[in-house]
């Protein structure tokens, strides 16, 4: 900020408020003075200004106060100014009215469960192991898994799958929609047409689930007890994808065979449904 | 400021003394309303780069970007369990350039939605960016996409069978992102979906030719 423009010296000349005072009641510029015997209007109320006697006196260099306005540094101070309140214009509109973050979406939704705040030590827990895992959650969001991932193809299984290979879903970032088998068959349609044919969703029955309905996504989870339960969408868009730990990698190449035992590598084809 | 107001009231005022509040009032009120003026310039600012520079949340590009992302991940499949399963020599070579143009195309487009700002997943119906495009969509599957029960008979199937089956369903599925590709032509002219949009057209469109010389080979 070196402004060493010839205004600049003036503006920083008349700075001191004190010494503006004394100029401005003893020393009259000299084009003011030379009004006055002419019989000027402004003559008459000058006079009562206290201080600033009719006497000549020894004149003062009249530092002229308003040499025009320093328009340079005025310029300079309003760009910086307008282009800070940009910034900051942008910054709140960008916090208030922007795109939301997915985990914000995620816990605006209400009775979310989010294992990535309360068990970052389960969710960062990701190697593949074969054979059988236990889970501390029904049905589990996050944790080891087996090596071969479930299909998550918008596919619609119509029986249990094996939570080591769901879980490798997650990962991948699908959200896994599960349910009571007692849940009425309208209700299961419901779910299952937003499902079907949306990639890095799946869908499956699991029973003895202790809510009808439940959804995962890698560390999160909402149970909620019917299809039409708006939360569910919003689930879905939170973290479809959102909640990916290997962006890039797909669903599809998975395992689409049904069954809780998991599958590994050498066990995915054929497949039936 | 307050040197020219100074000066001002010595110079031109004649009742010297009330004036100085009212102009300090006045200058004050001004500089609130500037301040007040550029901020919400600078909002609108902010509000007008952030929805001119890249297309937003509900527009065609992002539909667009979010919906061919799922389209090609179908192609994606079909066309690796191809390189899995066929025998012809051909058909692989069709099936590996499809899986890696789409697989790359993905990539583009999921990076256009995070350059500008927006997540992967949209709260509008799918195929709801183009022209009576949700009347496109049946049982969950965009134009021209494979149902379960043909990827099941598709996984199913083996030699020439599964040949035949593969070829017939990317014909359907590349007819169905030619229309999609068409519908966002139609109404964007942002470049790069401009350019990505006409070269999926244009590869798609030779594949189809390539398919069908693979279906006159084999004896469709």
């Amino acid at each position: 900020m070196s402004i060493s423009t010839p205004a600049g010296d003036s503006s920083r000349q008349t700075s001191p408020p004190a010494a503006k005072k004394a100029t401005a009641g003893a020393g009259r510029p000299p084009a003011a003075r030379g009004a006055r015997p002419s019989g000027g209007g402004g003559g008459a109320g000058k006079g009562t200004r206290p201080g600033g006697g009719g006497k000549p006196r020894k004149p003062i260099t009249p530092v002229k106060v308003s040499q025009g306005r320093s328009w340079g540094p005025i310029a300079l101070f309003s760009a910086v100014g307008v282009i800070a309140a940009a910034i900051i214009g942008y910054g709140i509109y960008a916090v208030s009215v922007g795109p939301k973050d997915y985990k914000e979406m995620a816990a605006g939704i209400s009775g979310i469960s989010d294992f990535r705040k309360s068990d970052p030590k389960l969710t960062n827990t990701r190697s593949h192991k074969s054979g059988s895992i236990q889970y501390a959650q029904a049905p589990p969001v996050a944790g080891d898994h087996n090596i071969s991932w479930q299909n998550c193809m918008g596919d619609v299984y119509d029986a249990q799958i094996a939570n080591e290979n769901a879980v490798h879903s997650l990962e991948h970032g699908a959200v896994w929609v599960t349910y009571r088998p007692d849940l009425p068959k309208d209700q299961i349609d419901a779910l299952a047409s937003k499902v079907r044919g949306q990639e890095f969703t799946m869908m499956s029955p699991f029973p003895g689930l202790d809510k009808p309905i439940s959804l995962q996504a890698w560390g999160y989870q909402l149970k909620v007890d019917n299809a039409g339960d708006d939360r569910i969408d919003e689930f879905i868009r939170a973290l479809r994808l959102n909640a990916s730990l290997e962006p890039g990698v797909g669903c599809s190449g998975g395992v689409t065979a049904t069954g809780t035992t998991p599958r590994e590598l050498q066990q995915q084809q054929p497949q039936g449904q | 400021m307050s040197t020219t107001y100074d000066d001002a009231a010595v110079d031109d005022d004649v009742t010297y003394s009330p004036a100085p509040p009212r102009r300090r009032a006045l200058v004050v009120t001004s500089a609130v309303v500037a301040a007040v003026l550029v901020v919400i310039a600078a909002f609108g600012a902010g509000w007008f780069a952030n929805s001119r520079n890249h297309p937003g949340e509900d527009s065609v590009e992002a539909g667009f970007a979010r919906d061919m992302s799922s389209h090609h991940a179908q192609a994606v499949e079909m066309s690796m369990l191809a390189l899995d399963k066929s025998t012809q020599p051909d058909l692989r070579l069709l099936a590996g350039e499809i899986a890696q143009a789409q697989q790359a195309q993905i990539g583009m487009m999921q990076t256009w939605l995070r350059d500008w700002h927006l997540g992967p997943t949209g709260h509008q119906p799918q195929m709801s960016w183009m022209t009576d495009g949700a009347s496109l969509v049946h049982d969950g599957l965009m134009p021209g996409m494979a149902s379960a029960a043909d990827m099941t008979k598709l996984r199913n199937a083996t030699g020439s069978e599964f040949d035949h089956l593969f070829l017939r369903l990317m014909q359907q599925h590349h007819l169905g992102g030619i229309h999609m590709v068409e519908g966002v032509l139609a109404e964007t002219n942002e470049t790069d979906v401009v350019w990505l949009a006409q070269s999926m057209a244009n590869n798609q469109r030779a594949e189809l030719e390539f398919i069908q010389q693979i279906l006159t080979k084999i004896g469709a």
